[in-house]
């Protein structure tokens, strides 16, 4: 396309600092995770990795992780399980019903995470009574995290050539069959970046857990004990801890599926 | 075994599919959430909510967070517009601008949108506070002798903030629908004569109107009820969200949050059909 140089290039500094202002803040955190001051402020004043020691012995960091693993474990299994048989049916049903269908199921997407939150919290507690723990929070996470992963799947499977799975079905092979040697094969790297990308969504998750999960920690909320009250620089190191962990899952996620799609 | 029989046997078998998934739909979101509904009619005597069917809690939702909620609904707006414009912009500039480094561009929007979303808002409190990175770079240059105080704890704090955690979210939306213009059609409008900036507007947002939409849509009802980021940086009793919070966390008045949510959300949604309505007729013109 005809662009002016002028243009050109007051585009490409409008590009850099949405990117800068996308990126640097994190990068910050990061940084400071390694810096020696107690304060979070330049000049630097040299590297430590002092930071971390502080967190590892940190009395209720181990119980936090654990429970950010086990929660995430839980429902990247459970939404995938879910989200692929739903993609599946919606897949098969015509685009307009599905796009409709599908835009039902993301409503829990579009609600403020508050509302969800002391709304589940309120169910759980007076309508069902179930004790709060980690149980709930993967519940909670749930309903915000099985759209995602539906979403995902279903704009895999929406361009899926279901004559293969009808050839397969011609040559004798039974529902369970084709599913598991021709179609898995195929979906394979989908399935497995959707669990990721929920894994990430679910060690992230704050404002949902915070409600449903009684008393105990995932490390989001022992980030928010910690960072109500004052600057400190361990908090940098757990965020830097939370931010590789699901940078990590999602770049390898993206790898997986292709995002360019 | 024809193709069309076997579509249609396929077919029968889609409900079951969906079922784990519109189950954890209807009993984990759709009955919370009305039963969450009911108990904004109850009322609380001595700390214990009890069945009844009053509007008082509504009432006393305008009447003593009227002005809350006007302001919310203000920050929740500029919130709202400033991130779908950057998003808009930044989007054209990956589909249509950056050429090869477009994938570059779309891949770090797409990083960007994880990492945590406290850590984000940290962020914000480490580079906007009085001991912060800001304020640490001016006293180091000597810019300034005395660290500025105003850069958190305001409104505007809850603006920077806000609209760096939501910039990806609103980015993908509208690339998503720019994707599928294409280029000839801009090609054949430069070709007519059409200035850039003409060919931007006349074809490039009607067809990706509905992306911009969806952007707006998340931006305003994630600011709206966000209640950490005003908690961090915003100086805490600012926006609705935070004393919403309060009411579960220290207050124990479910019904009053509960009626202070929907009021939240019923205006919340008003704002929206109305920006939907200003785009639709702006775009007719």
């Amino acid at each position: 396309m005809r662009i002016s140089p002028v243009a050109s290039s007051l585009w490409s500094i409008f590009a850099i600092a949405v990117l800068l202002f996308m990126t640097l803040p994190l990068l910050l955190v990061v940084l400071f995770s390694f810096n020696a001051s107690a304060l979070t402020s330049f000049p630097l004043s040299g590297f430590t990795t002092g930071w971390y020691a502080k967190l590892f012995a940190h009395r209720s960091f181990w119980p936090a992780l654990s429970n950010s693993l086990v929660v995430g474990f839980a429902v990247a299994a459970v939404s995938v399980c879910a989200g692929l048989l739903a993609a599946i049916g919606l897949a098969r049903l015509e685009s307009k019903a599905a796009h409709g269908a599908l835009d039902v199921l993301c409503a829990p997407m579009m609600l403020p995470a508050l509302v969800t939150g002391v709304a589940l919290l309120s169910f759980f507690v007076r309508v069902v009574s179930v004790p709060l723990g980690l149980p709930t929070v993967v519940l909670g996470q749930l309903v915000v995290i099985l759209p995602f992963v539906i979403a995902i799947l279903y704009a895999r499977l929406s361009g899926f050539d279901w004559s293969l799975i009808e050839s397969a079905h011609d040559l004798g092979a039974t529902p369970v069959v084709s599913f598991t040697s021709v179609m898995l094969p195929i979906i394979r790297p989908t399935l497995v970046g959707a669990a990721l990308i929920a894994m990430s969504l679910s060690l992230d998750d704050f404002v949902i857990t915070f409600f449903t999960i009684g008393s105990g920690n995932t490390l989001p909320t022992l980030v928010w004990g910690m960072a109500r009250t004052a600057l400190d620089p361990t908090i940098n190191a757990i965020a830097t801890l939370l931010l590789a962990l699901s940078i990590g899952s999602t770049i390898l996620a993206l790898k997986l599926i292709d995002y360019r799609r | 075994l024809s193709g069309g029989s076997w579509r249609e046997k396929l077919a029968q078998r889609q409900v079951p599919m969906l079922a784990p998934a519109l189950l954890v739909w209807g009993l984990l979101f759709a009955l919370p959430l009305a039963s969450f509904l009911v108990f904004s009619f109850w009322s609380v005597r001595a700390r214990i909510m009890r069945p009844d069917f009053t509007l008082k809690n509504y009432a006393a939702t305008f009447t003593d967070y009227g002005d809350v909620l006007a302001i919310t609904l203000l920050t929740a707006l500029a919130i709202a517009g400033v991130t779908s414009l950057i998003a808009y912009a930044f989007a054209y500039a990956i589909r249509f601008r950056a050429g090869r480094y477009g994938d570059f561009l779309l891949f770090a929007t797409l990083i960007a949108l994880f990492g945590g979303y406290l850590v984000k808002i940290y962020a914000w409190k480490s580079i906007l506070g009085r001991d912060g990175i800001i304020n640490g770079l001016l006293l180091w240059t000597g810019v300034i002798d005395e660290p500025l105080g105003v850069l958190i704890y305001s409104q505007g704090a809850v603006v920077v903030t806000l609209t760096y955690f939501l910039l990806p979210f609103a980015v993908l939306p509208i690339y998503g629908s720019m994707r599928s213009i294409s280029d000839d059609l801009i090609e054949a409008a430069r070709d007519l004569g059409a200035t850039s900036f003409a060919a931007a507007r006349d074809i490039v947002l009607p067809l990706s109107v509905r992306g911009l939409n969806v952007a707006f849509l998340f931006s305003f009802l994630i600011s709206a009820g966000d209640y950490v980021t005003p908690r961090f940086v915003g100086g805490g009793a600012s926006m609705m969200g935070h004393f919403i919070e309060t009411q579960f966390s220290f207050g124990f008045n479910w019904p009053m949050g509960s009626a202070m949510s929907f009021t939240l959300l019923a205006c919340s949604l008003l704002v929206v059909i109305c920006f939907r309505f200003v785009l639709q007729r702006g775009l007719r013109r």
